[in-house]
């Protein structure tokens, strides 16, 4: 039994053995216009349902006519104030991520590509439509997340060898929820797909997010990992589904941001400078607040 | 000792209409889990839940709801509650979801844990009070949270105008 005030877990509709003390757990939601905004700002702020971290997802799809990156908006424009995660007096940190729907191997060159506009997402994450396209999603390309299709009968079979090398890569698989709740035909492919996967990748990597447009489409972490052990995930697979395996997503995107994650860079401001001289190097306290 | 072992499942009913409160009764709610069960597990699943299914405790004002199950098949039942979509009585139909909160062994602890989350939502919504009145019932309510020798459920009067202002 585990109780969810212990879990600093978060995760909007969206970010999830015993639920380890300090999780994070984020979920996703699809952006597509101002109202979502509205309804976010409402959930966000009435219902902060046991998540503490949300990610904004923008969608790109190159079945239309070539579309740019467009700079994501940052979230302290569309929330002046966040609300604080239930049992902690941190505030919900709001990310953004973007989504690549590739059905041609020509469309990875964007990832590719030096744009400025890419490195301002904090989370990649890749839809594969072929069986080609899943391969190289998993062995070679630079992403956090490989979205598995849950609104359709999957064209191809998932095989061990990619899988595999993802799972060594630390690319997570994303499974979203919000079929399953709304519809029961795509609650039999989002199950069926689900297990398919659950047997090559034996549970490990699976991260569980939202695609809501409403926000009574929202589910808690718990509830969550619930509908994880209908997708028939371990009980400790799926409560990890929601929290560890997210947190592990998000370090994976900031290593983007640095040099292979071993260094990082962060602007401080200028300490005081007579404190850098009187004592050595070794003396220093070794973090700064 | 044979005794049937049950597992008490405590949830929050969450609307975005405010008139769904005056919906939320045990038939409604009952009804409403049942067939979430049954588009999930279908009549397998319907049944197992059904053996030993009420509806223990419900109060409209928070939304918060105490159901019984047996053990052997609580997972059923938790992982069907997500399903919920929309509660109906009167014929009038209100959609929302139910957010689980904990899952126990004895009405007792789901109890204890009740009161402590309904302590922690007094002080996240004293944080949002306007004026000095609603404060200080707040600040009343929060004093009086405990887990009396009556078992009463105390803490419970909480000031609702503040989570149905949008």
């Amino acid at each position: 039994m585990c109780r969810i005030g212990r879990w600093r877990a978060h995760g909007l509709n969206r970010s999830q053995p015993p639920f380890p003390k300090t999780s994070q757990t984020y979920q996703f939601t699809c952006e597509p216009c101002k109202s979502l905004r509205l309804h976010l700002l409402y959930l966000l702020q009435h219902r902060s349902v046991g998540y503490s971290t949300v990610a904004l997802n923008h969608v790109i799809d190159f079945k239309e006519k070539k579309q740019e990156i467009v700079k994501p908006v940052s979230p302290s424009e569309l929330f002046p104030s966040l609300p604080i995660v239930q049992g902690t007096s941190k505030r919900i940190k709001v990310l953004n991520r973007l989504t690549l729907v590739v059905s041609d191997p020509s469309h990875c060159n964007l990832l590719r590509s030096t744009s400025t506009n890419i490195r301002l997402y904090d989370l990649i994450a890749v839809f594969p439509k072929t069986e080609k396209l899943f391969h190289i999603a998993c062995t070679t390309l630079d992403v956090d997340l490989v979205c598995i299709n849950v609104t359709e009968k999957l064209p191809f079979y998932f095989r061990r060898p990619p899988v595999n090398v993802a799972i060594d890569r630390g690319i997570y698989f994303e499974l979203l929820y919000t079929p399953a709740i709304k519809d029961s035909t795509m609650r039999r492919y989002t199950i069926s797909n689900a297990i398919s996967l659950m047997q090559i990748c034996k549970g490990k990597n699976i991260v569980m997010s939202s695609a809501a447009e409403r926000p009574l489409e929202l589910r808690g972490p718990y509830d969550v990992a619930n509908l994880g052990l209908l997708f028939g995930m371990s009980e400790s697979d799926a409560k990890a589904a929601v929290s560890t395996n997210c947190r592990a997503t998000l370090l994976h995107g900031e290593t983007r941001k640095s040099a292979c994650g071993v260094v990082y860079t962060v602007k401080k401001p200028r300490k005081v400078e007579e404190e850098e001289t009187t004592l050595p190097a070794c003396k220093r306290a070794k973090t700064q607040a | 000792m044979v005794r049937f072992k049950n597992r008490y499942v405590l949830c929050e009913v969450v609307s975005e209409d405010p008139r769904c409160r005056q919906c939320i009764e045990d038939r409604a709610v009952g009804l409403a889990v049942r067939e979430a069960i049954a588009r999930a597990h279908g009549d397998y699943g319907l049944a197992c839940c059904c053996v030993s299914f009420t509806v223990k405790y419900l109060n409209a004002y928070t939304g918060t709801v105490l159901l019984r199950c047996r053990k052997d098949f609580y997972r059923l039942l938790c992982s069907a509650l997500p399903l919920v979509r929309q509660l109906e009585s009167r014929n009038q139909r209100y959609p929302c979801y139910f957010n689980t909160l904990h899952v126990g062994g004895t009405i007792r602890t789901c109890q204890k844990f009740l009161i402590q989350y309904n302590r922690r939502q007094l002080l996240m919504l004293l944080q949002n009070c306007t004026n000095e009145e609603e404060r200080r019932s707040i600040r009343q309510s929060v004093l009086s949270c405990s887990l009396t020798e009556e078992q009463s459920q105390s803490g419970d009067e909480e000031d609702d105008d503040d989570t149905e202002t949008d």
